[in-house]
């Protein structure tokens, strides 16, 4: 399938309420950043096309609602997804927290095949704040013990990392579908029964 | 925005949703999908109104009311104003700054008036919200959208419940769920909603066509995320083709009708012609092994159908056929061999189609299935065989006679010896065979046919009402009298000129039965012969 011009990549963006998810996907998608906070109802959803080696890439960007009176949109809401990104916010050591419960709830809703190889990202937002309350290290180190996760540090506010972090949750997910052959094998031979498996139909349906 | 109205229906189908509400009035707030740039420090602690939630109160309330329809006067344009504004208010049009190569200009459909005026969408997509295919616009483009349409099912799904329709702003939304695939139609003309999931229907089954149901779903089962696009690349044809069988293409046609009334039409000939035409496939064929059917066809119309005893063939496989066939124009040059799955005939696997038009000097298309993917040279054989023969006894000549016409001219007479009549469908309870003239004066143009539709999805609807099904219809409209009438042996729908009274209506239909009945083996095939 070398011909195929174009891919789309589901990306899932999950993380507590308030942590910045919906300002990362506008920063990175719009370029734009605002203070005021402004909760997520149940999802929103932005396209971004990109270019991953030569590829023109459309992200399909599902931002989703931290809060939890919100979250109920339904396990086939996480369904197919090509890639989860986990944003904590590093002056709030809960959301740092919940990652772990975060991850295991995506992993369990949209049961991806291959859980351990699934690709994730993880960024921890808001280091444009002061007031910092948990540290690079300790971040690497959840990352490290989750099968090697990716991480990025980000600032919705100031567009640190952010353009990188999407590059890269793009790269990974791409490698992950590339690598995941078409299954070619041609169905099988259809085998007339000795009797008519299809009755006729009672409303009169046949030609 | 206030619901004031969230309905549904008790058995556990979502069939009704119509939230009220002055789109005017619309908070932003209010909005599922909020812009970012939309600033407002109360919205925190504010208890949003959003589809979903709009949608959850639906559900919780089920209390099976009934009351559907908008008030009068007042369009009941809320959540179409917030399906758009769903759309709306994602941000599509984002193009890479940094790249500088590559990334084509984006096209914000959303906001592009003539794609949000279009009569009719109608959009598939993957389980997880992954697009495979528009009927206008670039489904790439239009990947937020897609994952609105997911949110809503899957939200509905939640509740052990599937959405069936949503009714707003003048715009019919029907969602039909089949196997790992999500298909909507979004229609403003008077279809219903069966009718449009009939379509819808139609489309699922071109998809199986070309894949088969079980290669479709072992691929989904393995990945959930597979763009399905790779594996459709090539045949978007058959869809536009499918899909422009009616006024939504600036194409004047009957073909609408027979998917309405889920039949085909048949290529009128004599009946000593057409039962020389099958037996000499007959002949040909009754030695060969594992063919199935042959079917003959020309003009998008069925001239012979030969089966193998005890199998029968659907009329919408036969539509997948006509389909084919008609967007196939390199069969016209040569010999082709072909997989095509019929899913009412076998959803799980490929029958396998020769395919070719008789000679070059008559344009009927004949395919030869068989379940055998190595019977190339049989069949091929057999097809040549079967030319010469018609050739001999000039079949070919009375065809191509049929052909030329520029429309049959005995049905013309007959409607022109009714001058008043000026459309009429005809379908024998039977077989799922229609006739209908060709369309002429008023409705020949787009807009005029776009009216007609409209009379018959309305007359069909509310003849093969399940709750309600009527045996009788007469109604006097501004601009024709119109007439549905379903007895033990036919449907006849007929559109008259809006002059005529009862009585003469009456006469006439008395005519037109009393002369599709003479004529009966000419315009219908009773039986399919068998090899």
């Amino acid at each position: 399938m070398a011909s195929r011009k174009k891919s789309l990549l589901k990306v899932i963006i999950l993380g507590d309420s308030s942590v910045g998810k919906t300002s990362l996907m506008n920063q990175y998608v719009n370029k734009r950043f605002s203070n005021q906070y402004k909760a997520t109802i149940g999802a929103d959803f932005c396209t971004k096309e990109v270019v991953v080696n030569d590829r023109v890439v459309t992200m399909q960007i599902w931002d989703t609602a931290g809060q939890e009176r919100f979250q109920s949109l339904g396990v086939a809401f996480y369904r197919g997804a090509d890639c989860c990104v986990l944003v904590y916010d590093v002056t709030a050591p809960n959301s740092f927290k919940n990652l772990d419960s975060w991850r295991d709830e995506f992993l369990i809703q949209a049961s991806p095949r291959d859980p351990e190889h699934f690709p994730f990202v993880v960024l921890g937002n808001k280091v444009d704040l002061d007031n910092r309350q948990v540290s690079t290290r300790r971040a690497q180190q959840w990352c490290q013990s989750k099968n090697d996760i990716p991480y990025y540090e980000t600032s919705a506010k100031e567009g640190i990392n952010v353009e990188m972090a999407f590059q890269i949750i793009a790269k990974n997910a791409l490698e992950l579908e590339a690598e995941a052959e078409v299954i070619n094998d041609f169905p099988d031979q259809i085998t007339l029964g000795p009797q008519s498996n299809r009755p006729s139909n009672p409303d009169n349906c046949q030609c | 925005m206030e619901v004031e109205q969230s309905s549904i229906r008790s058995d556990s189908t979502c069939e009704f949703l119509d939230a009220e509400g002055d789109p005017e009035a619309t908070d932003p707030e209010a909005n599922l999908y909020q812009e970012a740039d939309h600033d407002d420090p109360e919205a925190e602690q504010q208890q949003n109104h959003s589809i979903i939630s709009e949608l959850r109160d639906g559900l919780g309330r089920g209390d099976g009311s009934t009351a559907l329809s908008p008030e009068p006067g007042e369009p009941a344009k809320g959540l179409a104003a917030s399906v758009e504004s769903l759309a709306l208010s994602t941000s599509t049009s984002a193009k890479t700054e940094d790249s500088s190569s590559g990334v084509e200009e984006e096209y914000d459909y959303q906001h592009d008036s003539l794609w949000r005026g279009q009569k009719k969408h109608i959009f598939i997509l993957s389980e997880a919200g992954k697009p495979i295919f528009s009927l206008h616009g670039n489904e790439d483009k239009l990947a937020t959208l897609f994952g609105v349409i997911q949110a809503l099912v899957s939200f509905v799904q939640l509740g052990q419940d599937a959405i069936t329709s949503i009714h707003a702003g003048g715009i019919k939304f029907a969602f039909m769920q089949r196997s790992s695939l999500i298909l909507v139609a979004a229609s403003r003309s008077n279809m219903s909603v069966q009718q449009l999931q009939l379509q819808l229907g139609d489309v699922y089954n071109q998809i199986l066509s070309i894949l088969t149901y079980s290669h479709m779903t072992k691929i989904f089962e393995k990945r959930k995320n597979f763009d399905l696009r790779r594996l459709l690349s090539g045949s978007e044809r058959l869809f536009y083709n499918l899909l422009a069988n009616d006024s939504s293409s600036a194409k004047v046609s009957n073909n609408i009708f027979t998917f309405l009334t889920n039949s085909i039409r048949v290529f009128p000939l004599s009946t000593t012609i057409r039962s020389q035409i099958t037996s000499a496939i007959q002949s040909n064929c009754s030695k060969i092994k594992n063919l199935v059917f042959a079917v003959l066809i020309a003009n998008n119309k069925l001239i012979a159908l030969v089966r193998m005893k005890k199998y029968s063939i659907h009329p919408a496989d036969l539509r997948l056929i006509f389909n084919l066939v008609e967007c196939s124009e390199s069969f016209k040059s040569s010999e082709n061999w072909s997989p095509i799955c019929l899913p009412k005939f076998d959803m799980n696997g490929y029958l396998h189609a020769h395919v070719s038009y008789l000679a070059d000097d008559c344009q009927a298309c004949l395919l030869l299935l068989s379940v055998d993917r190595d019977a190339f040279f049989t069949l091929a054989e057999a097809k040549a065989k079967i030319t010469d023969k018609l050739r001999k006894n000039h079949c070919l000549e009375a065809i191509n006679e049929e052909l030329q016409q520029p429309f049959n001219v005995k049905l013309y007479q007959q409607v022109v010896g009714i001058p008043e009549l000026r459309h009429f469908l005809y379908k024998p309870k039977t077989t799922a065979q229609l006739l209908c003239p060709m369309l002429r004066h008023p409705y020949k143009s787009l807009e005029e046919l776009e009216r007609l539709e409209a009379i018959y999805c309305d007359l069909l609807h509310r003849i093969h009402n399940s709750a309600r099904p009527l045996k009788l219809i007469y109604e006097v409209k501004e601009r024709e009298v119109v007439l549905a009438w379903a007895t033990g042996t036919y449907e006849l729908y007929a559109v008259f000129e809006p002059v005529v009274d009862k009585a003469t209506v009456i006469k006439y239909v008395d005519k037109l039965i009393k002369w599709i009945e003479k004529e009966y083996e000419v315009y219908f095939i009773r039986n399919h012969a068998t090899f």
